[in-house]
């Protein structure tokens, strides 16, 4: 990759649009943004969108108390108090006395008006003289340690069902993880509260000592987080709806063509292509976070802000790049971005909006954003468990799609599935190169799986440790055999038993190899809650137990990894309906032996 | 109005999206969103309002000069307290667990200031602080009402508690429009690409061939994915009422789906002959649609609200209105392009 030559690409890719067709693009844009920042203004004054403007009817009349409170609230619809409950108005309001047509929406009517008037009481009060008599309650909300233990104690306390046991009332709502950063901060000297990682409450009833009247707390909600996951994750999006495009287009009409023959490597084509979206998209960013931290009343520095956006970039980047390789046609293309945008949002936000709840939310390099506008400290092991798998994971994304950067297969036509066979098959040409893949796809799994442990945050524990089991299993099965799959269709073995057991325990060998090295890495610390660590039960070493049991336990994994590996390669074999056997029979295992583990150690 | 050719052309669209299985990622992709949003509400619902999870109850210790009062206030918000003789004896037991948050009461002057201590963990304090707000608010409307007097106006006596799902908003206010808008989106977004793929490849020209003119080719795809979204619409709204979830007015919305996607749809087609290439008409379409979507915030009633209203069954003659009026203005757009289309002279795309 030569530095001038991924330059002069660049410059193509940028000069090429700002001349010709794409001046009047510019145009047409620059007159769209401004038509609609100039209706802006006019939506915000009349209020904004209110979308649930009248959806409840209540049947009232003037002389009702109650009157002025319906009219303000725009939910409701005011109609004749004689009409028929039920079928025209939602609720009757005869004087003070208020009847719901006992429906579903009646309900939630009835429901909306309680909560309704509650907040009109409080706005007519402040009008009121006599502030003392107007307000007799002031509030003082103070957060403090509690030293008791939650759960059993120990390493990640409580597995399923335990947290409810003990009657110190976290329920099943509770969700098991926030029982377990309290166990972390428990076990640990309660310094830091799980390392730093609970951080201060965002609004202005999370500081200590602030007082209020009743009305004015609120639970700590981090809002800013999702204004802030939108904002940032929005401009992503346009950004890779003409990435990919470019990308595409190069595909089509073997367009792309001149550039392979030309004397410059296909990294240099890649990074030369990449290189202003990124730039655009850094700029992007780069202005949002110094507008926000403008704005924002105690900012960090801002630097983490930036550092931790560049991951989550080339993560939109690289996943459209390997989508535009895969695509056939603009219109799965399409598809294919919409999918990226919605899954790599999710990605980005659900943990963000936990940022105060659970260290879970650190898998999205948003809370890095978040945390740093909050001025909140991050240490460098925070910083690195949220920024390095995206970035791997990117990685990984262009190192596939790259592998299909060549004339052989950009041109041609073939189905996503059979792609993603292809892109896994230019990686894997030796028996040796099963390990490395096995070695790669380790981030991509990580980051897959904290997903899914982030998605079943709020089910249950009796449910959830189960469900993150299957997932976690699912996916590294598919991880450790998907590219072993793509060796034996596009033919690289042969269809030997021993062939099939050898690559099968290369595969799993990597993947332990991978997993270990990740975990080191990552320094897994315990202040993770306990389905977190349900979640790396095969990986990961309990403390407390003999070295005898350590050392099995360490060798057990690989074991694991090896035999569930060659599992599925011995039934790929006899084709895809022998994979999809082999991978049935590798899951169950390694269910098995997780739900194993997790029972007899994290419990 | 349709010949066979049309109907032929709209046809290979739609094959060539189930051929190449994109419509079941569509599908899937919509079927995630909704699941994830309804996760988010689920999640956020049972962090906010605890009594939508079946939660042990919570004990909260009371002490201090206005015990009583907090205690009555949590009667009445049913919130189990207990009374501690000081806040020192209350405090020992929130260290102990045995209960799960402290209020203490000092009577300053005519007002009462009561400093709540809450658990510092997170999912915990959200549970507790709500119960806390709950107990103090009563006690709040309990401690007004006694001081009536003294208040110029009176408060406004509370209806009685509902028993209300704490979902029924978000289903017909969120889930609802989503589910049914991005169909019509996604639409949008195809048109152009089903237009500009034939223009970028070069096959525009083979279809020239054929006896068709371009009105035809532009009818043609227009049709296929205009009918597309009003039958996700009808999916949606079936699945939803299997879970229980009654929609009203279903031939209206579906009426009104129709008029959006003829909307974006005539949007996309514009912007696709218009430009030629997909990046730019792409990029345009994006940036306009959801700028449309927001301005459309002018309407006397937001589209978004026209589907809340009529799936919840409040609409008004305004609603009514909105839809007949968009399905007219999408009619209208549509006739607008067809001239447009007539005009254009296929040669500029070779």
């Amino acid at each position: 990759m030569r530095p001038r030559k991924l330059l002069r690409i660049a410059r193509w890719e940028v000069t090429k649009n700002a001349g010709g067709i794409d001046r009047k693009t510019a145009a047409i844009v620059g007159v769209t943004l401004l038509l609609f920042g100039a209706v802006a203004p006019l939506v915000v004054a009349q209020g904004g969108v209110a979308i649930d403007q009248g959806i409840y009817r209540v049947g009232i009349d003037e002389e009702s108390p109650l009157y002025p409170v319906v009219e303000d609230d725009q939910t409701f619809a005011i109609h004749e108090p004689d009409a028929t409950l039920g079928d025209e108005i939602d609720v009757r309001v005869s004087s003070t006395n208020a009847v719901s047509s006992g429906t579903q929406k009646g309900e939630a009517a009835l429901s909306e008006l309680r909560s309704s008037v509650t907040a009109y009481n409080d706005r007519i009060m402040r009008g009121e003289a006599n502030q003392s008599a107007a307000f007799p309650v002031s509030v003082t909300l103070n957060y403090v340690e509690r030293n008791v233990q939650i759960g059993v104690g120990g390493n990640g306390d409580g597995g399923a069902g335990d947290g409810t046991g003990d009657g110190t009332g976290d329920g099943t709502g509770d969700g098991g993880t926030g029982d377990g950063s309290a166990g972390g901060g428990g076990t640990g000297d309660g310094s830091a509260g799980g390392g730093g990682i609970g951080g201060g409450f965002p609004s202005f009833t999370g500081s200590s000592g602030t007082t209020g009247s009743p009305s004015d707390i609120a639970p700590p909600f981090p809002f800013e987080s999702l204004v802030l996951a939108f904002l940032f994750v929005l401009p992503l999006n346009f950004v890779i709806q003409a990435y990919g495009s470019t990308m595409l287009s190069e595909r089509i009409n073997r367009r792309g063509e001149l550039m392979l023959v030309s004397p410059v490597t296909r990294g240099d084509i890649i990074g030369g292509k990449t290189l202003p979206y990124f730039a655009g998209a850094m700029v992007f960013e780069g202005l949002i976070t110094a507008g926000v931290f403008y704005l924002a009343p105690d900012p960090g520095t801002g630097i983490y802000s930036i550092l931790a956006i560049v991951p989550l970039v080339l993560l939109f980047l690289s996943a459209t790049f390997l989508g535009a390789m895969f695509a056939r046609s603009f219109k799965e293309l399409t598809f294919v971005t919409v999918a990226i945008t919605v899954s790599l949002t999710t990605y980005a936000f659900v943990p963000a909006i936990f940022t105060e709840v659970t260290p879970i939310a650190l898998i999205s390099p948003l809370t890095i954003v978040v945390r740093d506008i909050q001025g909140a400290s991050i240490s460098l092991t925070a910083f690195g468990f949220s920024t390095l798998p995206p970035l791997l994971a990117a990685t990984v994304f262009y190192g596939l799609g790259a592998g299909l950067y060549r004339e052989e297969d950009m041109f041609t036509q073939r189905a996503i599935p059979l792609k993603v066979l292809d892109a896994f098959a230019g990686r894997v040409k030796r028996k040796r190169s099963v390990m490395l893949v096995s070695i790669i796809v380790i981030p991509f799994v990580f980051l897959a799986e904290m997903i899914g442990v982030a998605m079943l945050f709020a089910v249950p524990e009796a449910v959830s440790i189960p469900a993150i089991l299957l997932i976690v299993v699912v996916i590294e099965e598919v991880a450790k055999s998907l590219h072993v799959y793509a060796g034996y269709a596009h033919n690289r073995w042969d269809n030997a038993l021993a062939t099939a057991v050898i690559v099968g325990s290369l595969s799993g060998l990597g993947f332990f190899l991978g997993e270990k090295f990740f975990l080191l890495v990552q320094l897994l610390p315990a202040d993770l809650p306990e389905i977190e660590q349900a979640a790396l039960a095969s990986g990961g070493t309990v403390p407390d137990v003999s070295p005898l049991i350590i050392g099995a336990l360490l060798l057990a994994p690989l074991l694991l990894h090896v035999v569930t590996a060659s599992a599925s390669a011995v039934g790929m074999r006899k084709g895809r309906r022998g994979y999809i056997v082999g991978l049935a029979a590798a899951v169950a295992i390694h269910f098995a032996y997780n739900y194993t583990v997790v029972i007899l150690f994290v419990q | 109005m349709f010949n066979d050719v049309r109907v032929a052309i709209a046809r290979r669209d739609i094959a060539s999206l189930s051929r190449e299985k994109t419509i079941v990622l569509a599908l899937l992709i919509q079927l995630f969103i909704a699941a994830f949003s309804s996760f988010l509400v689920v999640g956020l619902t049972s962090l906010y309002d605890p009594g939508s999870v079946q939660s042990d109850q919570l004990t909260f210790g009371v002490s201090g000069e206005a015990r009583e009062e907090l205690d009555r206030a949590g009667q009445a918000a049913e919130v189990n307290t207990e009374i501690y003789p000081s806040q020192e004896a209350a405090l020992e037991a929130f260290q102990e667990g045995e209960v799960v948050g402290v209020l203490h009461s000092v009577k300053t002057g005519p007002t009462i200031s009561v400093t709540a201590t809450v658990p510092k963990s997170s999912v915990q304090s959200t549970v507790t602080v709500v119960q806390v707000r709950e107990v103090l608010e009563e006690m709040e409307r309990d401690e007004r009402t006694r001081r009536s007097a003294y208040l110029s106006t009176q408060p406004v006596p509370l209806p009685p508690e509902a028993n209300a799902s704490p979902y029924f908003g978000f289903t017909y206010t969120i889930l609802l429009p989503l589910l049914l808008f991005l169909p019509p989106f996604i639409s949008g977004s195809v048109t152009v690409d089903a237009l500009t793929e034939e223009i970028e490849r070069g096959t525009l020209e083979l279809l020239r061939v054929a006896p068709v003119s371009l009105t035809d080719v532009v009818d043609g795809k227009a049709l296929g994915m205009a009918v597309l979204a009003p039958i996700q619409a009808v999916l949606w709204i079936g699945l939803l009422s299997i879970n229980g979830i009654a929609v009203s007015n279903v031939l209206a919305l579906v009426a009104l789906v129709s008029a959006i996607s003829l909307v974006v749809v005539v949007l996309g087609t514009v912007l696709a002959l218009s430009l030629g290439q997909r990046r730019q008409a792409q990029l345009l379409y994006s940036i306009v649609a959801l700028g449309l979507f927001g301005a459309a915030a002018l309407l006397p009633e937001h589209p978004a609200t026209v589907v809340a209203k009529l799936a919840v069954g409040s609409e008004t003659q305004v609603t009514t209105l909105t839809v007949v009026g968009l399905a007219g203005l999408a009619v209208v757009l549509y006739a607008v392009t067809r001239r447009y289309v007539g005009r254009i002279d296929p040669e500029r795309y070779s």
